[in-house]
């Protein structure tokens, strides 16, 4: 079988980040390759640098068709028959489906003039070929995910692309759905053309790929044949046979009291029916796949997101949340996964910014006192050892790890007893992650109930006392500390959305 | 009969204080056989505050003689370049004066404000819309309405300028106050108050219309050639009170010997004595142009040594007369001068004059 | 002193420095452009080089400058406010309705006064209402305000000029507290509106650095989101916002109209655009967060000056309108340089 489409000694560098390191993918004619890996693995990163976004470190060699060549950009990868069609769609929701198709296309107008009946008419032909029911008119907001997808399949197509990579394709899409875009993706595939999908599904994996390559730190693992392997094995192939850090936590929780209780919360979209309850000095860690819900049930348990049933007890007693305000009036702080647009005033200062939700407490009938709010700034900093000449210093100048502390010191401040961390170590550079976990054991000890959402499992495995697993916007279980395995978590989390389904409702 | 007529009209006009209006016109001599003439307005303006009756006049409704009665049908529609402000409700006055005792409808419209050219197409649109007998047009653009003048002469509306010029010659006739020639006579009466000599400012409220280079220009070329040991400043553009009498104020500092200042409207001449009065400087000699309550009062509190004014109410009835006339066909001359008049602390009370006055 | 010692002590007057007052940097530029700006017009135009000069500029500034310590405030929270030109033109009228002789409702002068600043209340809590709690955008919201205001100062007025005849309603602005005082042999008096600018923008500072008012105002301006999630109320705070602003602009109508003792309702379009123009010279980021009442004060102060000098120098004002504008476009562009450079460290 020739090779349609091979990478070789694929490394990309951002600042301060090797994404890619050394990566090998060679694809078949005629085959649909799966390509998995966990969050941050290199999947993304390597599909951009295959289709041109992103430009390769030196010495990285692609060959197509047994010809190297160098992919110069967005377009030129295009001409070469290399379409990918994003996780995010790229489509403009107020055109019309036809004019999305030929947005910035050469020959889509004639002099600047555009003939939107001629659009129309090409693009109803396109459809009719790979057997799409689509009204070119229809506006393209109108339409359904799904079918705004097969419009962003159809356009990938309407290319001649010979190798065509989805990435995330079914996030959004019903089970279905998900058939339909199966049966498209047989159609595509002939013995000319090659087909690369990426996916956290394991079921989906199955389903429809002929070989496996698997990623993981950026760092190529190997690829299996489909048939010939357990998912569990790829699984195991995602998380590393041997795990970097066997950390676990350092505390126990202080007492049985719980402090937090959520019962059967559920959000319009997403969520359904979560149930879980944290004591006092304990840490839940929720694991999951992007997508799966996390995010969403911190900010529905705090009152930043409406949800359309639940109830939430603090220490017992019932309350009610609706927005942010009751949030913290009930004692919830949440530090979300992005600090800078959720959590910061990078243009204020070290004080002001710790201050931020207590400000009650610096007040006399409006009048600020500046004097206590920069002692405890001083006291905090202290104490969170943010690194800094003076609480002064404005947000913006700080590392990650010090604005994380900064956000910390806010809802210490303000004595939370439940605090919900999301994400607490993105964007922090390693050696002051520990620090930060060493933080949250501070925390435990001090009896704070507390919630860690990380996608990252030796994050989870270092601080959680109990880990929740999420996938598809439910709960698919709970372990305990010393029973957890990243392979058994990443089970939980990769469990299909018709199994989830079946087994709940 | 309609000599009959007319002189019916006439003395209503009379009695209702519309036709006195000073230099360039005379309607106090009921006189029809002084009223054939219709020609345009004089450019020479008589010096002022002579009684109104001795300037002969040509323009005017001495005309009327010939306006013939409408059945009450039909319909005069009056698109204006303002509504609320009092020039133009004194104008609609005069207009629905003038259609009253004509026997037609008449039908006055304006924008808000003198700056909204698209909203007085749309009313002009209106307009021919509901198919006048004649149409009446105070255009803010003329540029901008030249389409809809092709439209409204192809429907055989009649349509008469009023305010300022139209620039087009679909207009059969143009009412208008001489602004150039009012403007002049402010000049003049500025140079006599201040006996022909000393530095003079001029606080003008407009420089793009038509009427505002009229107001000013008419008031430097008069010093021009008129007055040669009376130095004018450059103007300063200012439509605001508060604008305008910091600008008077900056003027009046700069300029220590400053003697007088003309304000080009209402606005411009309010804020030319409060600048006055706020520089301290009360030998100035302030003189405006139109009326309004602040200009009367500071007339006659001597803050302001007069203005003159244009006659609105007039201004609107002779539209109307146009407007009638060309309905019947009749002869229209070019332009149709609706007059001004000198006005001081002297004679502001006077029924000729008050009755132009607004506040 | 050892260099950490040094360099901590340096750092942390940058801090300072840097807050969300903008950089004093931008403010000594703003101070050293109308200081260089009044000395050129000291030469260049005759007869500027006077106190009585300097205190004119001062009181003719002074509704434009009280009218933008106000919106500093709305502009801090990245709102803006379109109404505050035909908002003080509607106030005026409503002054001119309360204290005017009969057939006006010749309301004593403290009863009037209160009245004229809850309907600046009330226009804020309008705009205020429109965009915390119905969403809409605060250039949609003020810009309907903007419209509707000039139609309601015309319908109130029935498009009259109202004289307002009370004494105390001009001496309030034009009176002198300070008594006149002979001065190199001129007299110079100080009118009450110089005092009273000169009293609300500290009161303004005051509000904006010291208050919570102001703190939340500058959090909302600087991170909406991240605000609301400390639980902040954010609503009730921008509704705040939008009534201090009404009030400063009700204050300003008061300055407008006892300056002449009548008031018109045509007055004050386009006046908003000044008043945003001071914020913004003043470096009063338009996209909220940093706000400054020196700079605001010193805005006004500027386009003040430039429009006196030049008039006193018998430019016309076609010309003050073209220097006023290039003066704005420097303004905002320092801010914007001054701004890549923070992000980019």
């Amino acid at each position: 079988m020739a090779k349609l489409l091979e990478l070789k000694n694929v490394s990309k560098t951002f600042p301060g980040v090797k994404a890619l390191q050394n990566v090998h993918l060679d694809l078949n004619e005629g085959e649909v390759l799966g390509l998995c890996g966990e969050n941050g693995a290199g999947k993304s990163t390597l599909m951009k640098v295959l289709t041109g976004i992103y430009t390769p470190d030196p010495g990285a060699e692609i060959w197509l068709d047994g010809k190297q060549v160098e992919v110069k950009d967005v377009n030129h990868a295009r001409d070469l028959g290399l379409s990918i069609i994003h996780q995010e769609l790229n489509l403009v929701n107020d055109l019309t489906v036809a004019q999305n198709l030929f947005l910035g296309r050469p020959g889509s107008h004639k002099g600047g003039f555009i003939n939107d009946r001629a659009l129309e008419e090409r693009a109803a032909e396109l459809f009719d070929r790979y057997g799409m029911r689509i009204d070119p008119r229809a506006r393209m907001g109108s339409l359904t995910v799904a079918r705004q997808q097969m419009v962003e399949i159809a356009r990938a197509l309407s290319y001649d692309s010979r190798i065509l990579v989805m990435d995330e394709p079914t996030a959004a899409l019903t089970g279905v759905e998900t058939e339909r875009l199966f049966e498209l993706i047989r159609d595509f595939v002939s013995p000319t053309t090659g087909l690369i999908y990426i996916s956290h599904r394991m079921p989906e994996i199955a389903e429809i790929t002929d070989r496996v390559s698997v990623l993981r730190d950026g760092e190529y693992v190997g690829t299996v044949v489909t048939d010939e392997v357990e998912m569990r094995e790829i699984v195991s192939m995602m998380v590393g046979r041997e795990v970097s850090a066997e950390a676990r936590p350092r505390t126990k929780r202080l007492s049985d009291e719980v402090v937090l209780k959520v019962s059967n919360l559920s959000s319009k979209n997403l969520l359904h029916d979560i149930n879980f309850e944290v004591r006092e000095g304990e840490i839940l860690g929720f694991a999951g796949l992007v997508g799966a819900g996390r995010t969403e049930v911190a900010r529905c348990v705090f009152g930043a997101d409406a949800r359309t049933s639940g109830d939430i007890e603090v220490r017992g007693k019932r309350v009610r949340i609706h927005n942010a305000v009751d949030g913290v009036n009930a004692g919830i702080g949440y530090l979300s996964e992005d600090r800078k647009q959720y959590g910061l005033l990078l243009d204020q200062s070290i004080s002001d910014n710790a201050a931020m939700a207590t400000m009650e407490k610096f007040h006399t009938a409006g009048y600020i006192h500046d004097d206590k709010i920069e002692k405890i700034g001083k006291e905090y900093s202290k104490k969170l050892r943010v690194r800094t000449p003076s609480v002064a210093q404005l947000i913006r100048k700080l590392s990650g790890g010090n604005q994380q502390k900064v956000v910390i010191a806010k809802w210490l401040i303000r004595d939370s007893d439940v605090l919900i961390f999301d994400e607490p170590t993105r964007g922090i550079d390693v050696g002051a992650k520990e620090e930060i976990y060493e933080l949250l054991d501070d925390l435990s000890r001090q009896g704070k109930a507390i919630v860690v959402i990380s996608s990252e499992l030796p994050e989870v495995l270092r601080v959680s006392h109990r880990i929740a697993v999420m996938a598809n916007g439910r709960i698919t279980g709970f372990l305990d500390n010393e029973e957890a395995t990243q392979a058994n978590i990443m089970e939980l989390a990769t469990v299909g959305k018709p199994v989830v389904e079946g087994a709940h409702s | 009969m309609r000599i009959m007529r007319s002189a019916i009209a006439l003395a209503s006009v009379l009695a209702l204080g519309l036709t006195a209006c000073g230099t360039s016109t005379d309607t106090s001599s009921p006189d029809p056989t002084t009223a054939e003439e219709t020609t345009s307005a004089p450019a020479e303006s008589e010096s002022a505050s002579e009684e109104p009756s001795e300037s002969p006049s040509e323009g005017g409704s001495e005309g009327a003689g010939d306006v013939p009665q409408g059945d009450g049908t039909q319909t005069i529609y009056l698109v204006s370049k303002g509504f609320q402000h009092r020039f133009w409700q004194a104008v609609r006055e005069g207009a629905e004066q003038a259609g009253e005792e004509f026997n037609y409808k008449v039908e006055f419209v304006g924008p808000q404000n003198e700056t909204q050219v698209t909203e007085q197409l749309n009313m002009l649109k209106t307009a021919l819309d509901s198919k006048p007998a004649a149409i009446g047009l105070a255009a803010l653009d003329s540029g901008a309405a030249s389409d809809l003048l092709d439209q409204i002469e192809a429907a055989g509306i009649p349509i008469i300028a009023f305010d300022s010029g139209v620039d087009s010659d679909i207009p059969l006739t143009t009412v208008q106050t001489d602004n150039y020639a009012a403007a002049q006579a402010a000049a003049e009466h500025l140079v006599e108050l201040i006996g022909g000599q000393g530095t003079v400012g001029l606080i003008c409220h407009d420089q793009t219309s038509q009427t505002g280079k009229q107001r000013c220009d008419g008031f430097k070329e008069y010093m021009a050639e008129n007055a040669p040991d009376v130095t004018v400043l450059p103007e300063q553009i200012a439509g605001e009170v508060g604008l305008a009498a910091n600008a008077a104020k900056s003027m009046i500092q700069a300029n220590p010997d400053m003697v007088g200042l003309y304000g080009s409207n209402e606005a411009a001449a309010t804020g030319a004595v409060q600048g006055a009065i706020e520089s301290g400087n009360s030998e100035l000699k302030v003189v405006g142009f139109d009326s309004g309550k602040t200009q009367i009062d500071a007339i006659k509190n001597g803050q302001q040594a007069g203005a003159v004014t244009q006659a609105p109410i007039k201004m609107g009835y002779e539209t109307v007369v146009a407007a009638i006339k060309a309905i019947n066909g009749q002869e229209l001359p070019e332009v149709i001068d609706s007059g001004f008049a000198w006005y001081d602390a002297s004679n502001i009370d006077d029924p000729e004059i008050a009755a132009n006055l607004y506040e | 002193m050892s260099t950490t010692e040094e360099t901590k002590t340096e750092v942390e007057h940058e801090a300072k420095k840097e807050g969300r007052s903008g950089s004093s940097f931008q403010q000594l530029l703003v101070l050293l452009a109308l200081v260089a700006i009044y000395v050129f017009f000291m030469f260049a135009a005759p007869n500027f080089a006077q106190l009585g000069i300097a205190i004119d500029i001062l009181s003719q500034s002074a509704y434009i400058g009280v009218m933008a310590l106000g919106t500093t405030f709305i502009i801090a929270t990245g709102g803006i406010d379109l109404s505050s030109g035909t908002g003080m033109s509607l106030m005026a009228v409503a002054a001119g309705i309360f204290l005017a002789a009969p057939p006006y409702w010749n309301l004593p002068l403290g009863a009037g006064l209160l009245l004229v600043l809850l309907v600046g209340a009330l226009i804020g809590a309008i705009n205020g209402a429109n965009v915390a709690i119905l969403g809409l955008p605060p250039f949609i919201a003020t810009l309907a305000m903007m419209m509707a205001a000039r139609g309601l100062a015309l319908v109130i007025s029935q498009t009259q000029t109202i004289s307002i005849a009370n004494p105390g309603y001009k001496n309030l602005v034009q009176g002198n507290l300070i008594p006149r005082f002979e001065l190199g042999g001129s007299t110079i008096a100080i009118p009450n509106s110089v005092l009273i600018f000169i009293l609300l923008a500290i009161v303004a500072a005051f509000l904006l650095n010291k208050t919570l008012l102001g703190r939340y105002a500058l959090a909302i301006g600087s991170n909406e989101e991240a605000t609301r999630l400390s639980g902040v109320n954010v609503r009730f705070w921008k509704m705040m916002v939008y009534i201090v602003g009404g009030l400063f602009v009700a204050i300003g109508a008061i300055l407008y109209s006892g300056r002449f003792g009548f008031v018109q309702p045509s007055e004050g379009v386009g006046f908003e655009l000044n008043v945003i123009a001071a914020a913004v010279i003043g470096g009063t980021s338009l996209s909220g967060g940093r706000a400054n009442i020196t700079g605001t004060v010193i805005g006004a102060l500027i386009m003040q000056t430039l429009t006196k000098g030049l008039q006193m120098m018998g430019l016309r004002q076609e010309w003050q309108l073209v220097v006023t504008g290039v003066v704005v476009l420097i303004a905002v562009l320092i801010d914007i340089q001054r701004q890549r450079r923070a992000n980019a460290a």
